[in-house]
């Protein structure tokens, strides 16, 4: 397909700062370690933010500076081999997805270990020889010689594993920081850079002043954000009357649609481990995290149902026929919001909880591309049966996560807002999140180099490609329908897909007090 | 009504350390602070648990012994203390009978040193107040050099003393919160054995072929799957999958229409709140088995039962009488750590750390409380009719009784896999024991007939709600009965009729080709 696919992580900071105490010793090489690259500090790192944009955060000083942190409880299976033979590829990638990955340490890291493991297997085999003369008749002030040869090579081979393991520990840490790189159509630059892939409807004309959900919300006694202040905190609410139906009618509606394109229903854990969630490339931890996490555990709560559908094949190799797996999961999402303002955030916009229902897809990497585009289709053909004047964009560079290849986000127009305000997210991940949840798949039929059939002879696994997309992200659907359905009385019209799903209601309509 | 209420409360244990240094002092007098009740201490007390039974469970040294923390309530329930004090032998039969720790003994001293201490520093109050009134008088300068000595000094204890009123209150509250609700004069007196049995409806189904558990039934079917579950999250975790997603959103959409039809606004809530809304409740969301997730770096955790949000709508108001009663479905997911939890019946979906439910909620005058106890175990008991389950209705015992309940009502229903009944719905009426935590109250729209004028000045005093909660849905374990009731031979399950239309007409569920 002409795709140049990367594989590699970027959600983890550079933190590993452990130290190689490499002692002098004859046969080993100077190694070079960069060191200066393996300082904490506090530089800007990309980190993958829920919301539509990539956000540039501080790394918290209490992270880096935890030297507790060194052992990664996880590898991803980077691909760097072919990170070093596409360097300038990937250093372009890195720049237009404005990353701060760094690519140089990352090769010198590479060439660092891939040294150090040949010096490692030169010094087994040396010590292998010396043991091989052993076996035969020796004089005795030769033989003394080996031994202390042998005792030298086994207390070197020692130290030098140790720095081995610390090294691709080292490695791991800072080359999960890259993005996974782009794909060629995707427009570069930063937001204002994001391409139009189509638009429908156009914005509702109205003759009478317009409300927005908030006030709609509080007029019909549909959403109650003050009591949910004083229980939960800010940006909570409780959803009453004709909405607790809409929010079902809505999750009903769209499962069962998306059902008839062959995708199987799920319900999802919302409490996960910390090392999933950073698999799928979010970061749990930090001042700016979007994660909450649990007291006293290694759990926290998903904010997208995409944790747990990616975590359900982890660490496990998939039939070529399994495949492709569609999934449409519902979940509640939890973010933090952590440093979210402004009157984008204003009612039902951007909240801490949440109802949705999201689609994922595993499949063979030569057909990515076309679910990638299936999935757009499923978002547009629901948010056109429900009346939404949208359009569809294809995002910049600057503007994706680091596991995206490419994503494309829906903008509905929302007139209590007086913009477009997103309300999906379709984005194909390659390979960068199966590389981390390490999932697999091994071809059905064999490669044709091989000339002879049978076990030994299997063909080799290849990781699968993943792709989420949002089917219906409650709230935000709330406010276009809210929004847009508005009448003059100040009762709000049901669109049609939805009704059979709410007991045939067509209309909510001011309750008399 | 005949009820014997007390508006106390039991899920707080005696944390309260600090002392009382009462300075000597010539017009004071003599407290005789009990302070052998107000020492840290690692006693069993009792909780609330979620689920069925009262737990005992031990006070985690951790939050004993941190007086830095622990020391000032951060909110205050409004107990009768007067009324304990005038029903002193009543309560401690009923603290007796629910297996509780409350410290009644303590609660009193601390009610009447509080008492005293109170009309004390009235007292210096009054005598400082005679002080500035004979110095606006003509005085020998001899004279006014004594009245100022003295009115220094009346100040000096009397700031003295109202730190002192302030920890005595701060003390007595915390001792009193672990005192339980009153029961019902009809709850059976004794534990689990003991509870009535109220009502039996069905029978259970005679299978003529060997049966299948839901897990099983789940693997095959496709249904549950708690392997990757246990991978991604840990145990007793799970998706669910195929037509079992369908079901949970059947079982609740059926749910949720039938209760509406009973005049039960429906809501959806949070499910992150602060903490103290959760101990408002009667709930403990601290210590080694809490029952509670808390979430790191803020003072907020996780609801166990939707009770506890929809407890919080009308926290701190006071409401018309009109307006009453309020009667709620609330939908939400729940969320429990299960600590503690073992053995059989924690096997499959019977307990989990997180599951969807529906559940019921009442406000309404004292008066009414009662009636609304029973028309919430005619709904939960119709709806389980609907679904053709067979289940029996307890009265549950004193010592199974949770701290805010006055009385309370189990379903148990018939479980074919795991070959005994089991929980599945809940019905209690906390009568004022959360509103006076919560700071519920109305305003009766009579005025009191003892008031002979109207206006202002006269309004009718407000007075602390009543509240109740009941299980609509809980979805797992309905789960579990009606895949374990429902099976055929050939491995496929029978939907109820009732909720086939709230699944696209669905009737069964059979095994996948694959």
């Amino acid at each position: 397909m002409g795709l140049h696919k990367l594989r590699l992580a970027a959600a983890v900071p550079v933190t590993f700062s452990s130290r190689l105490f490499l002692k002098p010793f004859t046969n080993t090489l100077t190694l070079g370690l960069f060191s200066r690259h393996l300082q904490p500090r506090n530089k800007p790192l990309l980190v993958r933010a829920f919301s539509a944009s990539a956000a540039v955060q501080d790394i918290p000083a209490t992270q880096t500076s935890d030297s507790s942190v060194a052992r990664p409880l996880w590898k991803a299976a980077i691909d760097f081999k072919w990170i070093r033979d596409n360097k300038e590829a990937v250093e372009i990638n890195i720049r237009n997805r404005n990353s701060n990955a760094n690519l140089e340490a990352v090769l010198q890291l590479y060439e660092n270990m891939v040294n150090l493991q040949k010096e490692v297997e030169r010094l087994r085999e040396e010590r292998n020889n010396v043991a091989k003369k052993m076996k035969g008749k020796l004089e005795p002030s030769e033989r003394e010689r080996l031994v202390e040869e042998g005792k030298n090579l086994k207390e070197s081979l020692v130290t030098l594993e140790e720095d081995l393991v610390k090294l691709k520990d080292e490695l791991q840490h800072v080359a999960q920081s890259i993005p996974n790189m782009t794909h060629p159509d995707v427009p570069v630059g930063g937001e204002d850079s994001s391409a139009i892939r189509q638009e429908v409807g156009s914005p509702r004309e109205f003759s009478f002043p317009i409300k927005d959900h908030l006030q709609l919300g509080k007029d019909l006694d549909l959403i109650d954000f003050d009591s949910a202040a004083e229980v939960s905190g800010s940006k909570f609410f409780y959803l009453k009357n004709e909405a607790v139906l809409l929010e079902m009618a809505l999750l009903n509606w769209t499962l069962s649609q998306v059902m008839k394109k062959g995708y199987t229903p799920l319900t999802t854990p919302e409490i996960v481990r910390s090392s999933i969630v950073e698999k799928c490339g979010f970061q749990p931890r930090g001042d700016n995290t979007q994660v909450y996490s649990i007291d006293g555990t290694d759990q926290c709560l998903i904010g997208t149902a995409e944790i747990p559908v990616g975590g359900i094949h982890m660490d496990s190799i998939l039939l070529e026929s399994a495949l492709p797996l569609k999934y449409i999961a519902f979940s509640h999402c939890f973010r933090t919001e952590a440093g979210a303002a402004g009157a984008a955030t204003k009612g039902l916009y951007r909240v801490h909880q949440f109802s949705k229902a999201e689609m994922f897809v595993i499949c063979q990497p030569e057909d990515s591309e076309s679910f990638h585009q299936e999935l757009i289709q499923i978002e547009e053909d629901l948010f056109t049966s429900l009346g939404l004047h949208f359009k569809t964009l294809d995002m910049a560079t600057a503007d994706l996560g680091a596991p995206a290849y490419r994503k494309f986000d829906i903008e509905a127009w929302m007139p209590g807002l007086g913009r477009f305000g997103e309300i999906s997210s379709a984005s194909n991940c390659t390979d960068y999140q199966s590389r981390r949840l390490g999932i697999r798949y091994r071809p059905s039929e064999p490669p044709q180099t091989g000339p002879k059939k049978g076990k030994a002879n299997l063909p080799a696994t290849k990781f699968v490609h993943t792709l989420n997309a949002t089917a219906c992200a409650v709230p935000r659907m709330m406010v276009c329908l809210l929004e847009n359905y508005q009448q003059e009385d100040g009762s709000v019209v049901i669109p049609e897909p939805l009704r059979p799903f709410m007991g045939g209601i067509e209309l909510i309509k001011p309750k008399l007090k």
